[in-house]
């Protein structure tokens, strides 16, 4: 799987082309800016650009603009934001209604190299990825007092919020140790206590969840 | 311009038409009542004859008499609503009587009524300066003073008749008496002048000093005159009568003189009018005002529509509650408040002086009005910087405290642990769980550090400005957030102003979390005219109150300390709007 990365701190940007190449991806282009980037990609498309937020030469928000206009303009390549802060809006600026082939994730998070390269994998697979941060403040919106948040039991939640990070069955079967058949019963009984209609793909199912819980 | 005066020992305030009434009508009356007096008196008996006879005495006494009556005259035209003036003008009628008693032989008539006068004058020393008798030992004193006059002078008369037993021995007994209760109400009646002496103020004895000094004189010398009569003949009966008739001559002259005083009162506001031209300092308005008024204590107070208040001309508040003596005159412009002056109660008597002087100062006034309100705000705003002051030290202290005990300590950790990987190295199965160990402790010193960088200053304001920041508050607040926002392309906001207005959304946003009770909030943000304005609402519970809850009070700090002003619309049971102007220009 080809990536380019795109980040201004020389130390993050080589570490992390150095744990990609040792994942078994190859680092299509190592640029330290989003024009650079935007430019290489519409060139030679990569399976998947990994990006930063704060990006020369203002150091706000060209990354996440970046970001926004890559997934416009090149549906096919997966975008993965990494920042060091996430933030419930930016995830919504990001997804913008399409949550094919997009992750947002904590630079934190390369620290776990499986997780990171299955995390790459996923949106370079059109799947998707949101960091557990982002989840969790949107769930957190849910505590008031008759939420229909509230009627989910304990494990419900649990695989409510896997969803919404964009695991698969599978995944969230392996990670909470049950039986795939398990977390399918739970995802029917979810999605009729709140109300929302079921879908068999897993993105739609995602953009549902992250409809609902950004409400 | 407009004056309106309370105060607590206010008079009703008398609307003056003296300006009005033609200065020759007054003296042309006095004239004719002067002129009248003499004829009644010469008419009744005293020719030529009896004048030179009595020379110095006769003139004096007429003098007096028709002083009292002319002065009157004046007085009860100049100030329509005092008794002082009819009382002057009864007693120069009273003293006509008095004047019948240089005839060869005493007329019955006047013997009987030569002594009502005294009464009169009782009255009116009393009465000074307001023409009303203001306590109950005053109207006693004064009823006593007219039962004496009055008993005492048919006494005199009776005496002279052939009276039958017990009546006549009565009469002689009450005549000897006389003198005794002459004195006896002369001390009362100084008593009480020298009482109200010692209350008045300031400015009150300026007023009353000339006739209060020529009642006192005149009091003692009928006092003295009454006794000296009493055992004739003796050296001093003739010095004892022209001093009194003297003394009572004053006592008009002086009332004169004090309305020629208050003439050059209204003078006074033309000086005032050319020192304010040629002020220098700004802030001697209220000492040029005090001169004018002749009133050393006296204190302006200027409005601050800011604060809804009067403050000094440092800026402090001044306190309206005046207090015995003084007495408080609004100045308004127009509809608005302009300024209040704190002063004497006597200057109640004197409205148009006042009127004037304020009108004369009002440029002046507000001028001194916008310094003062600035001043206030300077205040309020050193007060609010320095509690931002107080506030940034202890974040700081905190950032310091959070770096000191979080990520310096998981640090320090990470590098003792790698230590032991270090020299474990060569048993690999212990090196592996310590550098997992190791790991976890930095990711926890990366949690850390984002914390304490959020608290320094919002990372989400770096990377997207007020708009975006304000939306991430909407995004993870728990009530539902819309946000509009009319930032227009007016370049970008000072840094300032956005730190300000975002952590008041933040604060606002919590408060409804934690308070309102709210179903929906929304935030607006608008610029124009070089203001943002940032306005928080909700649909809750309402009741919020600035006084309580120092959430509150933090965010007028902030706003304040930007320049801004907060204002709370908090109705109970009807939502709760938080407005915030900030100048950005």
């Amino acid at each position: 799987m080809r990536v380019a990365i795109c980040e201004d701190s020389t130390l993050f940007r080589e570490g992390l082309a150095r744990l990609l190449a040792e994942s078994g991806f190859a680092v299509a282009a190592c640029v330290d800016n989003a024009d650079e980037l935007l430019t290489h990609v519409a060139q030679d498309p990569p399976e998947v650009a990994v990006l930063d937020i704060r990006l020369p030469p203002t150091h706000t928000d060209e990354g996440l603009r970046a970001a926004v206009t890559l997934r416009e303009r090149h549906p096919e390549v997966g975008v993965l934001v990494l920042s060091q802060y996430v933030r419930v809006s930016y995830a919504v600026e990001l997804l913008g209604g399409r949550t094919e082939g997009v992750g947002y994730l904590l630079k934190d998070r390369v620290s776990d190299l499986a997780e990171f390269a299955a995390a790459i994998r996923r949106v370079g697979s059109g799947g998707s990825v949101l960091d557990p941060v982002v989840v969790e403040q949107l769930v957190g919106r849910h505590r008031q007092p008759g939420d229909p948040l509230g009627r989910l039991t304990e494990r419900e939640r649990a695989v409510l919020r896997l969803m919404a990070e964009g695991r698969t069955n599978m995944a969230i079967a392996e990670r909470l140790a049950i039986a795939e058949r398990t977390v399918e019963k739970h995802c029917t009984s979810i999605f009729a206590k709140l109300d929302l209609e079921a879908s068999a793909h897993d993105h739609r199912r995602v953009l549902a969840v992250l409809r609902y819980l950004n409400a | 311009m407009a004056t309106h005066s309370t105060g607590t020992t206010a008079s009703p305030r008398s609307t003056r038409t003296a300006a009005s009434r033609s200065t020759g009508t007054t003296a042309s009356l006095a004239v004719a009542a002067g002129g009248t007096w003499l004829l009644v008196v010469t008419v009744l008996g005293a020719g030529q004859e009896v004048i030179w006879r009595n020379g110095l005495i006769w003139a004096l006494g007429a003098l007096a008499g028709l002083s009292f009556l002319m002065i009157g005259v004046v007085i009860a035209r100049e100030h329509p609503r005092n008794q002082v003036g009819p009382l002057m003008v009864l007693l120069g009628v009273a003293w006509i009587p008095q004047q019948m008693l240089f005839l060869p032989e005493d007329p019955l008539w006047a013997l009987a009524l030569c002594g009502v006068w005294a009464g009169v004058a009782c009255h009116l020393f009393l009465a000074f300066p307001t023409g009303r008798l203001g306590s109950l030992s005053h109207r006693v004193v004064t009823g006593l003073a007219y039962i004496t006059a009055l008993v005492l002078s048919a006494a005199q008369a009776l005496v002279l008749l052939p009276l039958p037993e017990p009546l006549r021995h009565i009469a002689v007994a009450l005549d000897d008496s006389s003198w005794q209760a002459a004195l006896l109400i002369s001390g009362a009646l100084l008593v009480l002048t020298v009482k109200r002496w010692r209350r008045a103020s300031v400015t009150q004895r300026r007023a009353i000093a000339p006739v209060t000094g020529a009642s006192i004189v005149a009091t003692v010398a009928f006092a003295g005159d009454r006794v000296a009569d009493f055992f004739p003949p003796n050296p001093l009966q003739l010095p004892a009568a022209l001093v009194m008739l003297a003394a009572f001559v004053a006592v008009p002259l002086a009332y004169l003189a004090g309305l020629m005083r208050s003439r050059m009162d209204h003078g006074r506001v033309a000086e005032l009018v050319v020192h304010l031209s040629r002020r220098e300092r700004p802030d001697t308005l209220r000492d040029e005002l005090a001169a004018t008024l002749r009133d050393p204590g006296l204190t302006v107070g200027y409005w601050t529509a800011e604060q809804d208040r009067y403050v000094d001309a440092d800026g402090r508040p001044v306190h309206l509650d005046p207090g015995p003596g003084r007495a408080v005159t609004r100045v308004d412009q127009g509809e608005a408040p302009l300024a209040v002056l704190v002063h004497d109660a006597a200057l109640l008597e004197q409205p148009l002086l006042v009127e004037a002087a304020c009108a004369a100062a009002a440029l002046a006034l507000e001028n001194e009005r916008l310094t003062a309100d600035l001043r206030a705000r300077l205040r309020q705003l050193a007060a609010s910087r320095r509690r931002m002051l107080q506030w940034g030290e202890s974040e700081r202290r905190r950032i310091e405290r959070d770096l000191h005990d979080g990520v310096q300590q998981r640090l320090l950790s990470v590098a003792m642990t790698l230590g032991l990987a270090e020299a474990a190295g060569a048993a690999p199965g212990r090196a592996v769980p310590l550098i997992g160990e190791a790991k976890a402790a930095v990711l926890a010193a990366l949690d850390d550090l984002r914390a304490v960088s959020h608290g320094i200053h919002p990372p989400v304001l770096t990377e997207r400005g007020l708009a975006g920041a304000v939306k991430e508050l909407a995004a993870v607040s728990p009530v539902t957030v819309t946000v509009t926002c009319d930032l227009a392309p007016a370049g970008p906001l000072p840094q300032s102003v956005e730190t300000a207005a975002y952590y008041i959304v933040n604060e606002a946003l919590a408060n409804v979390t934690r308070h309102a009770a709210a179903s929906k909030a929304w935030v607006r943000l608008a610029r124009h005219d070089g203001h943002l304005l940032v306005e928080v609402g909700d649909d809750g519970a309402g009741g919020a109150d600035p006084a309580r809850g120092s959430g509150l009070a933090g965010l007028a700090d902030r706003a304040e300390a930007n320049g801004g002003r907060l204002t709370i619309d908090s109705p109970p049971g009807k939502g709760t709007v938080l407005r915030v102007v900030l100048p950005c220009a």
